[in-house]
């Protein structure tokens, strides 16, 4: 049990590493000029300075070093928790990314309850109900909420919440009331895959020998289905909820810019739009390391579900 | 991870497609006519917040200092916060007192004296006096410095020198070379007088709001992107005369707001969330019908400073080298339907390189026509054959001209098919903000669109002339040496002399020269646009067609 934790964390550490590195080596080592592109971030045509100038402004952002030496010192910052300073909005970045956090983490915490309930209760709901024409209607659902265009279905919600009714606000982050319509807007996507993933891990549970035999101890067929059939049935769903948590961050950044709340997904956006190295080197960073987390709880989660986990059972769990 | 998705029955989409055009319809219906109309409005009302919903921030540069921004809807939050020496008159152009209650201009045009009004002081309490403006100008040319020129501000006091404090109330600017568009620079957001204490700080600082104005609201907070928020300044009496109110503005707060979404900020006025939707591009003629079936109020005035033009890059070896090439171009554009099928039917059509509220301006209408057939037989003599395709050739190298674009806009799709009908292949190449500077630098385009906004045609040389130019680039591939020092020589021979009649002479000059020359080609006049809450009265726009909120008052 102990080398399983250990296993997991030290796989989780050598992931977030590896996203680090890949990004840093994809924004600095393209075949473009990092200096061109860096100062005209910040609003400079480096064929406008003289020599001089060009120097100390490449200085200024520490350009003019050698790249592994920039990527070390960067790491080193990294883990002091100094991500350097924004090269468009002239602050330092881990200030952008206070100011940011909020919002987003009250929107994929949000997004993320919305989901597991949504989805879960939709399956549940399809697993137990007999009837033909209702059941089939159950399982398209899903197909039907996730091939909706987030920023389509934004729009509409503004539309009709808004600006039809007047119940909730289009724009900003005040309160509760203007979290409701991007919450629901990013739950119909990561509702719709759990849902998904959930109908068909009951349905192959529910065909398991140890089902037959609980309904021949004459069990009730609710009664099997939450003690004997939720459980196991669980396991995969669990799997891709690194994936969902992943998702709420990624969606925020369409989401946040229809609703105009200042979020990271915003931030993001901006700074991939001002070629904003830093910021977006920052971003990618702290999403991986969402994405590490949460999979890492996953991980740790499953024993507590399926003990034949740990025991080196012949089941294979796929951990992305 | 495997998402088996299956797509939902066509039956579904329909439905789906039927449900929002209901909403749209419904929207169309619902919004309840609730206000007054602003004209019928009674004696002012002090009190209230007046909410503004803006485009989005500036991408690339987060900055509110008066003298280095040169973001629009940021000039707006300045005007209100930070008082200039001057105010230019928006329908005659003519620079009225403000700060300063006169001035003399020497006979050289290098010395600019202004005597100031007493009794004016910043919001900090110290008073705004001959030093305070002395250490704004001196404060600048640092700033130019530090930045290598590329300030935004350093346009505007080009050849600046020193300034002498004469007294307490009399300041002198001195320049090195004249500089005759310096009084109208005077009247303009960018060089707004603002605290002595505020040059204390860094040029970063100053950008994300750390300075103090003079002006009747106070800047309480700036969050970049999400709000900044005005309060009225107590006290407050020296407004300019060309505001009915002078003294305390009648709002207690103002709220300025960001909007990605056009759709969104439109939707925000109709519901009452937002008071005054100030979009960056011109609203849609659904929109303006939205908004006036609505009980609110389209305000509009056409911004001073160069139209949005295309300038070309004729460096050798591009098609657009040829001046044949580029007199064809002026009459394969069609820029009457680009108005009306773009704006609408009562939008103004363009009739030159700037703007027509830009002082000076002459219209140059008759050399914009649209002439296909005219543009066809000029191709055919520099050489570019049809070929069975509908493009034209030249030893077999297709006539092809890439535009860097960084927004989906229908405009350029249909100046794309209004090129297409004379066989020019115009390719939009999508592109970052970002990446832009990297493509004039390597001359990687044919037609770059820009635009600024400046009550003068001096303006024009911070785009056309590689010495002031933010970016270089772009000036030198936009004009042949020839042109250039032409160009130059009436932009010195405007900014140096202090007889009007002269400066007029050679603004009328210059704007021929851009067309004649093939230097400059108009796209659309650009307009700014702003939908006004019924309940909202004393709206007004200044001469550079931002908000002054002096005389607004809102129905409580």
């Amino acid at each position: 049990m102990t080398r399983y934790v250990l296993g997991r964390f030290a796989q989780a550490l050598v992931v977030l590493w590896a996203a680090y590195t890949v990004t840093f080596a994809v924004l600095y080592l393209l075949p473009s000029d990092p200096v061109a592109l860096q100062l005209g971030a910040a609003g400079i045509e480096t064929d406008s300075l003289t020599p001089a100038q060009l120097h100390a402004a490449m200085a200024q952002y520490g350009l003019d070093r050698p790249v592994l030496n920039q990527y070390f010192s960067h790491l080193w910052g990294f883990l002091h928790g100094d991500f350097g300073d924004s090269i468009s909005k002239q602050q330092p970045v881990a200030d952008l990314i206070g100011d940011r956090l909020g919002p987003t983490v009250a929107l994929s915490i949000a997004a993320a309850a919305l989901s597991l309930v949504g989805g879960l209760g939709l399956a549940y709901l399809a697993a137990y109900v007999r009837w033909r024409p209702a059941r089939l209607f159950l399982t398209r659902l899903p197909s039907f909420g996730a091939s909706f265009p987030q920023f389509f279905i934004a729009l509409l919600l503004i539309q009709l919440l808004s600006f039809n009714l007047g119940w909730l606000p289009a724009t900003g982050v005040k309160g509760w009331k203007s979290l409701v319509m991007p919450t629901i807007t990013i739950s119909l996507l990561t509702a719709s895959m759990l849902a998904q993933v959930l109908m068909r891990s009951f349905d192959d549970t529910l065909r398991q020998p140890y089902i037959v035999t609980a309904r021949a101890k004459g069990l009730s067929r609710a009664a099997v289905q939450w003690r004997h059939g939720f459980r196991n049935a669980l396991l995969p769903a669990l799997t891709i909820l690194g994936v969902l948590v992943g998702l709420t961050v990624t969606s925020a950044i369409v989401v946040e810019t229809v609703f105009s709340r200042n979020g990271l997904g915003k931030l993001a956006q901006e700074a991939v739009l001002a070629q904003d190295v830093p910021v977006v080197l920052a971003i990618v960073s702290l999403a991986a390391a969402v994405f590490v987390f949460v999979n890492l709880l996953v991980d740790l989660l499953y024993p507590l579900l399926d003990p034949r986990i740990v025991q080196g059972g012949r089941r294979k769990v796929a951990s992305s | 991870m495997k998402r088996r998705l299956r797509s939902p029955r066509p039956g579904l989409i329909a439905t789906a497609l039927a449900v929002t055009a209901a909403l749209g319809l419904s929207a169309c219906g619902s919004s309840g006519d609730d206000g007054a109309a602003n004209d019928i409005a009674g004696a002012p009302v002090a009190g209230g917040t007046l909410k503004v919903a803006f485009f989005p921030d500036n991408p690339t540069f987060t900055c509110l200092d008066p003298f280095q921004t040169y973001w629009i809807e940021h000039r707006t939050v300045i005007r209100n916060v930070a008082d200039s020496l001057t105010d230019q008159d928006p329908k005659t152009g003519e620079i009225k007192p403000w700060l300063a209650e006169k001035w003399e201009i020497s006979a050289d045009g290098r010395e600019y004296t202004f005597h100031l009004r007493d009794g004016v002081t910043f919001s900090d309490g110290t008073p705004l006096d001959a030093a305070a403006v002395k250490a704004n100008f001196d404060g600048d040319k640092a700033v130019v410095a530090e930045t290598g020129g590329t300030a935004y501000g350093a346009s505007y006091i080009l050849g600046y020198d020193h300034s002498e404090v004469v007294d307490p109330s009399t300041v002198k600017i001195v320049f090195s070379t004249p500089n005759a568009s310096f009084l109208q620079a005077t009247s303009t957001t960018n060089l707004a007088i603002i605290s002595p204490a505020s040059y204390q700080k860094t040029s970063k600082e100053r950008c994300l709001g750390g300075y103090i104005g003079s002006g009747a609201f106070t800047l309480a907070s700036y969050k970049p992107n999400e709000l900044t928020v005005l309060k009225r300044r107590p006290g407050y009496a020296w407004g300019s005369a060309l505001s009915e109110n002078t003294g305390e503005a009648h709002l207690d707060t103002v709220e300025f707001s960001y909007v990605a979404e056009d759709s969104v900020r439109t939707g925000n006025l109709l519901s009452g969330a937002v008071d005054i939707a100030w979009p960056r591009n011109p609203f849609t003629v659904e929109d303006r019908e939205l908004i006036t079936k609505s009980g609110d109020t389209v305000e509009s005035r056409p911004l001073p400073g160069p139209a949005s033009v295309f300038f070309p890059n004729v460096t050798a070896g591009r098609p657009l080298a040829d001046l044949n090439v580029r007199k064809a171009l002026y009459k394969a554009f069609d820029l009457e339907s680009y108005a009306k099928t773009v704006f609408g039917a009562d939008y103004p059509v363009v009739s030159g390189a700037f703007d027509s509220t830009t002082p000076y301006f002459v219209s140059q209408a008759d050399k914009l026509r649209h002439d296909p057939a005219g543009a066809g037989k000029l191709l055919d003599e520099a050489g570019w054959k049809l070929g069975p395709d509908g493009y034209r050739y030249k030893d077999s190298q297709k006539l092809t001209l890439k535009t860097p674009t960084t927004t989906f806009n229908v405009g350029a799709e249909l100046i794309q098919d209004q090129l297409k009908q004379v066989g020019i292949d115009l390719v939009l190449d999508t592109t970052t903000t970002a990446e832009l500077p990297a493509k004039y630098k390597n001359g990687d385009y044919d037609l770059a669109s820009s635009y600024f906004t400046r009550a003068d045609p001096g303006a024009l040389q911070f785009i056309l002339d590689p010495a002031h130019a933010n970016s270089k680039a772009l000036a030198t591939n936009a004009t042949t040496p020839e042109t250039l020092t032409e160009l130059t020589g009436l932009f010195a021979k405007a900014a140096q002399t202090t007889d009007p009649e002269t400066i007029k002479q050679g603004y009328a000059d210059l704007q021929n020269l851009l067309i004649d020359q093939g230097v400059s080609f108009p796209q659309f006049e650009r307009v700014q646009f702003a939908g006004v809450s019924g309940q909202v009265h004393g709206f007004a726009f200044t001469s550079e067609s931002f908000l002054k909120l002096n005389d607004v008052w809102k129905q409580q």
